[in-house]
């Protein structure tokens, strides 16, 4: 796997793509004096049910170049997505990679049909096919490696989010997912694009989340506080690269109009 | 100009394939004696065997054969020498298999028995040249008892076993046993001079 | 006729094993439903020994089966391409099956490093299931070493060997188990890797070499068969295109 560091970006996609991106919500960009420069990776460390996954959807909706803008989902399939996408009638026409839907009908089906042969054994029609067969079939169950490629394949202004990386961190090496995150940060950087990890907290010893975050230029945790009686859910940006005061906790809401927005408490002195 | 020993001939006619021959000779005339043997053979009673060679290569005694009329399509040499010398196993003729040494007795039965199963004639010959050789590498008793196997192996499947020596230098035990267990004798072992 | 034969007047039921001169070695040939372990050292010809056992019986119109775990089939049937009594028509008709313990291993699930006991029961009763399903009455399994390098215990190996020879007996197939053995091993359980096959197994034919003079000859022994009076010489042994051959080995030329 090499990390494509050829890239002819053009003075014209510069001009189109600014030096910013949004983060597909338009409030969020303002505090965030501007939005997300090209080139960043933001990792969005969440609670369960948190949230984040909702942020990884209106993220992509931006969409400045569908064929350049990816959803990875490990446990949704392109239907469920597709289904938020029109509920908030965000641009749809983005690339959806359903990593949990392959990893069923490949792995989980295999696993099925091994309990199958245990139970019931072989016929002779299993016994002639397993006679012919010379080679185990390994046809890349390396999800992690598929994964990877497909960030390290795109091109300049790319748009990426990965929810969430707590497939990954269950099935393979910690070393290696996080070898390949160093690969797909290095790529975003030089591709001046923008990828989202999202992980969740309790998934995460604490030497992983502290070498995730300092791969990462953005660190954003979502969280749900109680207050009282009543749930919040609350926003942390806890790491920005070269503009510390962009630092900040805002508490957001989920509207049907809008999907997460955050927001903004005045002082009144 | 080598001369053939036509009553070496004679004395081929008299025996049956279950038969097992000492051919005896001397220093100076076991070529002659063995090419004598090896042309009513193949040219008269049209048979084909294997030659088990451990005192010359067997490239030497194709072409020696092949000189004196003597065609060697039909038989399967094995040589039990050439492996020992280096190159010595570069050839053109496609009908020498090698052993790797003298003493390996029984691979040169078993490469016998394969060359015999594999050609299917229906009446062959074994040739043993010479104990003489196989003596060098190989203690008497192995010998004795070698021989011993071999002569009653080829007996067993009606294969005409030819079993060359140097009477004068094989050793005494080797020798008792050869006259014992040996169906048939031709001795051409004392050579006259005038 | 041999002693026991004569003794009971019952003739046991063989399985003629086709090869040169291991059929009068054994009086006749292996007792049917006997487990036979084929021990020896690297190079000895075990493999050559198995496939000609499955071909002798191929060619008799015996369904068998080959299970292969220490080389990928794809390799092993090129490598026997080169002998003439193969041929790949038994292959292709299913007289002969070969079947990739690794595939195996696959398609039941059985990917962990070590097999527990369920994952043994559900490896024997894929074999057995074969077995029955073909009607296979030859088969060897090479090399059962490597297949018991992925059991825990020397336990669960006994039971193993124990379990399946039993199971292929009540199914009247002959099978021989090829083990891998160092040539240094020597004493009590010379012929098992594991300790247990020895004594578990029917018959053990070792194949081995020795030295006579700085050349190694090959040479095979059956040291045990039960149900069987047999021949406890040595016999040399030569691998040719047409199977293997075996000739009594010479008393007096071996310092081993």
């Amino acid at each position: 796997m090499d990390v494509n560091t050829k890239f002819v970006i053009s003075a014209e996609d510069e001009k189109f793509f600014g030096k910013m991106g949004s983060f597909g919500i338009p409030k969020f960009d303002k505090i965030m004096n501007g939005g997300v420069p090209r080139g960043f990776t933001i990792l969005a460390l969440t609670d369960p049910g948190a949230g984040a996954e909702l942020f990884a959807k209106q993220f992509l909706s931006p969409c400045e170049e569908p064929e350049n803008t990816v959803y990875i989902s490990t446990n949704e399939t392109s239907d469920e997505i597709m289904q938020v996408y029109d509920k908030y009638n965000w641009l749809n026409e983005l690339q959806i990679i359903s990593i949990g839907s392959e990893y069923n009908e490949r792995v989980l089906g295999k696993e099925l049909q091994a309990s199958k042969y245990r139970l019931e054994g072989f016929n002779m029609s299993d016994i002639q096919r397993l006679s012919q067969t010379r080679f185990v079939d390994d046809e890349t169950e390396d999800f992690l490696t598929e994964m990877a490629n497909s960030i390290i394949e795109r091109g300049p202004f790319f748009r990426c989010a990965i929810e969430n990386l707590d497939f990954f961190f269950q099935r393979y090496e910690k070393s290696r997912v996080i070898s390949m995150l160093r690969m797909m940060q290095a790529h975003t950087q030089m591709a001046k694009g923008i990828l989202l990890l999202c992980v969740s907290t309790d998934s995460l010893d604490t030497s992983i989340e502290q070498e995730m975050s300092s791969i990462a230029d953005m660190v954003l945790t979502f969280g749900v506080h109680m207050i009282g009686s009543e749930f919040e859910t609350r926003m942390i940006v806890r790491k920005f690269r070269n503009a510390p005061e962009n630092l900040s906790v805002m508490s957001y809401r989920v509207t049907p109009e809008e999907g997460i927005t955050p927001e903004t408490v005045q002082r009144i002195a | 100009m080598i001369e053939l020993d036509q009553k070496i001939a004679e004395q081929l006619s008299e025996v049956g394939l279950n038969s097992s021959i000492q051919v005896r000779c001397g220093t100076s005339n076991s070529f002659t004696v063995t090419a004598s043997v090896i042309h009513p053979l193949v040219n008269v009673f049209e048979m084909g065997g294997v030659y088990i060679s451990a005192s010359r290569g067997a490239n030497e005694i194709i072409e020696g054969l092949e000189s004196l009329g003597i065609p060697t399509g039909n038989i399967q040499f094995l040589d039990m020498v050439s492996s020992g010398i280096l190159g010595g196993t570069n050839t053109e003729h496609n009908n020498i298999s090698y052993i790797d040494s003298p003493i390996m007795l029984e691979s040169a039965l078993l490469r016998t028995m394969y060359q015999m199963r594999r050609t299917l004639s229906e009446r062959s010959f074994v040739i043993l040249d010479s104990v003489n050789a196989l003596a060098i590498y190989n203690e008497e008793r192995m010998l004795a008892e070698y021989l011993h196997t071999f002569v009653n192996t080829f007996r067993q499947r009606e294969v005409l076993s030819v079993i060359i020596n140097v009477p004068d230098q094989t050793p005494p035990g080797v020798l008792a046993n050869l006259d014992l267990y040996c169906t048939d004798l031709i001795d051409r072992g004392q050579i006259v001079i005038n | 006729m041999n002693h026991m034969e004569s003794a009971a007047g019952y003739v046991r039921d063989r399985c003629v094993t086709g090869i040169h001169g291991l059929d009068e070695i054994l009086r006749g040939g292996i007792p049917y439903g006997s487990t036979v372990l084929a021990a020896g050292s690297c190079g000895c010809g075990k493999t050559t020994l198995g496939l000609e056992f499955l071909v002798r019986g191929a060619e008799n119109g015996e369904a068998c089966a080959h299970f292969t775990a220490t080389e990928p089939s794809v390799k092993l049937l090129d490598n026997v391409r080169q002998y003439d009594f193969f041929d790949m028509q038994m292959v292709d008709k299913g007289l002969i099956n070969v079947f990739d313990m690794d595939v195996l291993y696959s398609w039941l699930g059985l990917t962990k490093a070590t097999f527990d006991l369920g994952d043994i029961h559900a490896l024997i009763k894929a074999i057995t299931d074969i077995v029955n399903t073909i009607g296979v009455t030859r088969l060897v399994i090479d090399s059962v070493t490597t297949l018991c390098y992925k059991i825990q215990s020397e336990q669960l190996i006994r039971d193993f060997l124990f379990t399946l020879g039993k199971k292929l007996s009540t199914l009247g197939c002959t099978t021989l188990l090829i083990s891998e053995i160092t040539s240094e091993k020597s004493g009590v359980n010379m012929w098992s890797s594991f300790g247990v096959e020895e004594a578990i197994s029917d018959g053990i034919i070792v194949l081995g070499d020795v030295e006579r003079m700085g050349h190694l000859l090959r040479f095979l022994q059956v040291v045990k068969m039960r149900g069987t009076s047999h021949s406890r010489a040595k016999y040399a042994v030569e691998l040719t295109s047409i199977g293997v051959m075996l000739t009594p080995m010479l008393k007096w030329g071996s310092s081993s």
